[in-house]
Formats: C-alpha cells, structure tokens, sequence
C-alpha cells in the first residue's frame, strides 16, 4: 500500500501533462533572438555610416566606407593577398603566445620550488614587468632582424611576463590543506609539485589566455609596423600612409575576426583541459 | 585487561611564534595510543587539538618531548598514518577513483594493482559507478566517505580523524560513524578522533583523552565501557547518559538547568 499526497496544483500539472517551463526575461532572449539582435546592430552602423559617407555628411576620405572596405575584401581574397597576409599574422601571434605561455609558466611554477630564489627575483621580475614591452621592439628588430623570428620574439616579450606572474602566484596558492594532506601520505617535493601545484595552477594560466592571445596578436602587429613586407600590421601601416582609410579598417576588422576566433579557439581548450570545472560556477545566479 | 602501547606521548611540547609573541599552545601532551584502541580527544576550542595531529602526522615539529612508536623512538609518523580532516580534501581535478588511488601513487604502487584495490574499496563502500565521477557532483556524505576510502586504502597503523564528520548533516552523520565504525573493526585499525561532538565521543569510542584550555595539558582520561554495536546502540546504552555529563563537566558545560 502506498500513501498519496496530492495537491491542487501538482494535479492540475499532471492532467495537463506538462511541466512549467522556466519563465523567460523577454522574446529575444534565445540564441536566435540574441543573434538577430547582434546582426541588427551591426547593419545599422554600417548603414548609417555608408549612408553618411556617400551622401557626404562625413568625409569618406577620412574615415573610408562599408562599400569600399567590402570591394576591398573581395579584391584581396581574391589575388589571395589578405588570406596570406591574415595567416602571416596569426602565425607570428599564436607561436608568440605559445612560446611565451610556456615559457611563462615553467619559469613561474619552478619558482615555487624555491622561496630562496622566488624572493630573490621578485625585484627583477617586477621591473621587467614595468617595462612597456612595447619599448623593446627597437631593439628586437635589432637582435632578430625584420623577419618572423623579431616579431614571434616581441609577442613573447608581451606574454611571457603575464604568464610568469599569474603562474607563480597560482603555485603560492595552492591549496595548502592538500598539500598538508599529500605530506601525511609520505609524498616528497616533487610529489606535491605535480599532484597538487601543478594541477591547481593550470586554471590560473589558463585564465590568461584569453588576455595573452590579444598580447601576441599585439607583438606580432606592432613588429610588423615597425618593418616588414608582409601581415596585417604592414598592410595597415603601409595602407595608412597612403590616406587608403578602407585598406585600414579592413586590416581592422580582420584582426578583429582573428581575437574572435582566437577566443573562441581558447573556449574550446579551457572545456577539453578543465572537465572538472564544468559543472560548476558557470552558471550566473538569477536575480 | 593488559594492552599493548601502540604510541606514547610523552611531553609534548609546542608554542608558536607571530610578530615577536610567543604563544605557549601546547604546555605538556601525555598521553598512550594502544594497539587497535578507539581514542577520542576533546578540549575547548582553540586548545590545540588540531596542533598535536599536525605534530604526529609530521607536519609540524614539537618544541620538546618524545613519542614512541612500538617500542621505537620516533620523530613522526610521517607516511604510515592516514589523515582525515573536516574538509574532504578531495582533489577536484581527480575522479573518485583517481582520488582514492592518491596514496597508493604516492607509494609507488604499480597503477594496474591500485586500481584493482580502488575498486574493491569502492564496492565495499557502495560506490560503484562513481568512479569517474569528479568530487563536484557528489554530495557533502558522499565525498567524505570517498575520503574515508582514500584514507582506509593505505592500510596506515593509525588513522586520524580531525572532526571528519562535523561539516555533515545528523543523519548522514550517524550513518558514516556506522561505516568507519564497522571499517575499523573489518580492517583493525588504530583511530584517535578529534571532535567537539562529545555525543560522537561517547558513542564511538572506547577512551576519551579531555585536554584543558591553552596552554594545554591532559585533563583527564576515561574510559567508556559501552556495548556497542552500533554508534545508535551505544547511544541507548543506559551508562550513555551518565559518560555525556560527566564529559561535559570535564569541559565545564552546563548541563543542568539549576547550574543557572
């Protein structure tokens, strides 16, 4: 025999067979409706701005035109220059990044393994870190030439330091109960370093990524203005100094599709390398 | 009933240092462990409970005094003791089974052999099926008893228990002192037990060590002679009532209303 308890209302759900649906905040909140929205806004803007341009409200000299930018697309796709140019760059970025990140991190988590040498080099690091690291692209051109290694170098430059940093304080704080617990357990340095420093760090550095990947996008722009033949950055450069505006934002909106996609890229590794992270503290609580 | 001393303390002695302070925490620890022996030691807070652990486990060095392990002097138990503390301490990154298996990799055992162990436990305490699962999903009594495995795996000579069920509901609670009950005797382990719950006391052990407040020394000793089956049973016992005030006393909580 079994006891039923039934209320009013849980009945009326049941004879309705349906189960109340989460209540919406609005019609357009749905990744249909979001989206639409997005598109929306951006043909606007750029509606008014070709409007404004060709009816001569603004300047199409200083400031280009959605008409031109397009026109300029479609001839550099197809004598295939931006594609090459778009790689160039993104290839100077990511092997910056990489390099820097991993540079970074070694340094910053080895650290931890010594206070005697981490207190030691705090100064040093503190001051490098100061630097504008777009200073040294003078020099690095001077070292490593105008070709891709200056530009890999200067993206290191600005990726390595962030990296060493949030690595380094990652690995300080490390959960000190779990370390306290692997002891117990008779584990020596080395064991506490790659069962708990190392695994509670890899959230930090990863942390980083999404700031690091617009440094290197940064190194590898700024080396290519200071002198090359090829990327984005040279084409903007060399398209600004020819008063060529549309050259110049379609250079723009290219880096811009790159840091998108960059990101997105980093969406992805973040959900492969952190499974366990996924159930929680993703979802922003309702008020 | 003559019984063989597992561990002896003798003069334990600690204080901390903090911006040219010294705090004397522990002033004289005495006190002996016997073999298979259910030890629960209770203080008010802030006494140093958690310090004579950290002591034992080899995470912290006393000041003075020596302990004795099995007729051999030792400077901690580093290694051969399992730790278990309020928080799970589970490895987030780590699956339940990953978890477990965390002392046996420590000890270098081969991988294949620790799995296969892993999973023997895991069965034992009702988890099969969980062992890919990360701590994240489980609930709080779920992952302390994930954490009792882990401890339990490594076949340590003395497990200690540092308030390990105080975060947890009554009932799930009551239900996990029954498993590390029935635990410790399956696998005849030694465990001194660290709580503030002299109920969880009474009902689960066979001494009681009182400490004083700091700087702390060995209040007194007594021995519970309850027939327990169950930590529900010894809870029914009619000397249950009689230990719990007298406990109480012993750390100066009234019990009575006409104290008032």
């Amino acid at each position: 025999m079994s006891i039923a308890v039934t209320t009013k209302a849980t009945r009326k759900e049941a004879a309705a067979g349906a189960i109340r649906k989460p209540r919406r905040a609005n019609l357009f909140d749905t990744a249909l409706g979001r989206a639409a929205l997005q598109i929306l806004a951006v043909v606007a803007v750029l509606g008014a701005w070709q409007i404004g341009a060709s009816q001569g409200w603004i300047s199409a000299f200083l400031v280009g035109a959605p008409l031109g930018i397009g026109a300029d697309f479609f001839s550099g796709m197809a004598d295939g220059s931006l594609p090459y140019d778009t790689w160039i760059t993104l290839y100077e970025a990511i092997l910056g990044f990489v390099i820097g990140t991993i540079l970074g991190s070694a340094v910053g988590l080895s650290l931890w393994y010594s206070v005697f040498l981490a207190r030691l080099t705090e100064p040093f690091i503190v001051a490098l870190n100061s630097v504008p690291k777009i200073a040294l692209a003078p020099i690095v051109i001077l070292w490593f030439g105008t070709g891709l290694v200056s530009k890999v170098a200067l993206a290191v430059s600005m990726t390595a330091l962030v990296a060493l940093i949030a690595a380094y304080q990652g690995a300080k704080d490390a959960d000190r109960d779990l370390q306290s617990l692997m002891v117990s357990m008779g584990a020596n340095k080395r064991q506490v370093f790659f069962g708990v420093v190392v695994p509670s760090t890899v959230p930090v550095i990863i942390s980083t990524f999404r700031i690091n990947i617009g440094f290197g996008l940064v190194g590898a722009v700024v080396g290519e203005f200071m002198s090359s033949k090829r990327g984005l950055g040279h084409m903007i450069y060399e398209a600004s100094g020819l008063y060529d505006l549309n050259t110049v934002w379609m250079g723009l909106f290219m880096l811009m599709a790159l840091g998108f996609v960059l990101y997105h890229l980093i969406d992805m590794v973040e959900r492969r390398l952190l499974p366990w992270k996924l159930d929680s503290g993703r979802q922003q609580i309702q008020i | 009933m003559t019984q063989d001393v597992q561990l002896s303390i003798r003069g334990m002695r600690k204080s901390f240092e903090r911006k040219k302070v010294i705090t004397p925490v522990l002033a004289d620890i005495s006190f002996d462990i016997y073999e298979r022996d259910f030890v629960s030691v209770i203080g008010p807070s802030g006494c140093g409970k958690t310090t004579v652990f950290n002591i034992i486990a080899g995470l912290l060095e006393s000041d003075a005094g020596t302990m004795v392990y099995r007729g051999e002097t030792v400077s901690s138990l580093r290694g051969r003791i399992g730790y278990m503390m309020q928080k799970d301490l589970l490895f987030p990154w780590r699956t339940v089974l990953q978890n477990v298996l965390l002392g046996l990799q420590v000890r270098g055992t081969p991988l294949k052999a620790a799995e296969d162990t892993a999973r023997e436990y895991l069965a034992r305490f009702g988890l099969t099926g969980f062992e890919n699962a990360f701590p994240a999903t489980l609930s709080g009594g779920m992952r302390q008893r994930v954490a009792l495995i882990r401890t339990l795996i490594m076949d340590p000579d003395i497990l200690l228990l540092d308030e390990p069920f105080s975060a947890l509901d009554y009932q799930t609670r009551l239900y996990l002192e029954g498993v590390l009950l029935d635990a410790v005797a399956l696998f005849n382990k030694t465990v001194i037990l660290i709580t503030h719950d002299i109920d969880e006391a009474v009902a689960l052990s066979k001494r009681v060590v009182v400490l004083s407040g700091r700087p702390t020394s060995v209040k007194a000793e007594h021995v519970i002679e309850i027939d327990r089956r169950t930590p529900i049973d010894a809870r029914s016992d009619p000397r249950f009532s009689d230990y719990f005030h007298t406990l109480c006393g012993e750390l100066d909580i009234q019990t009575r209303r006409d104290a008032a």
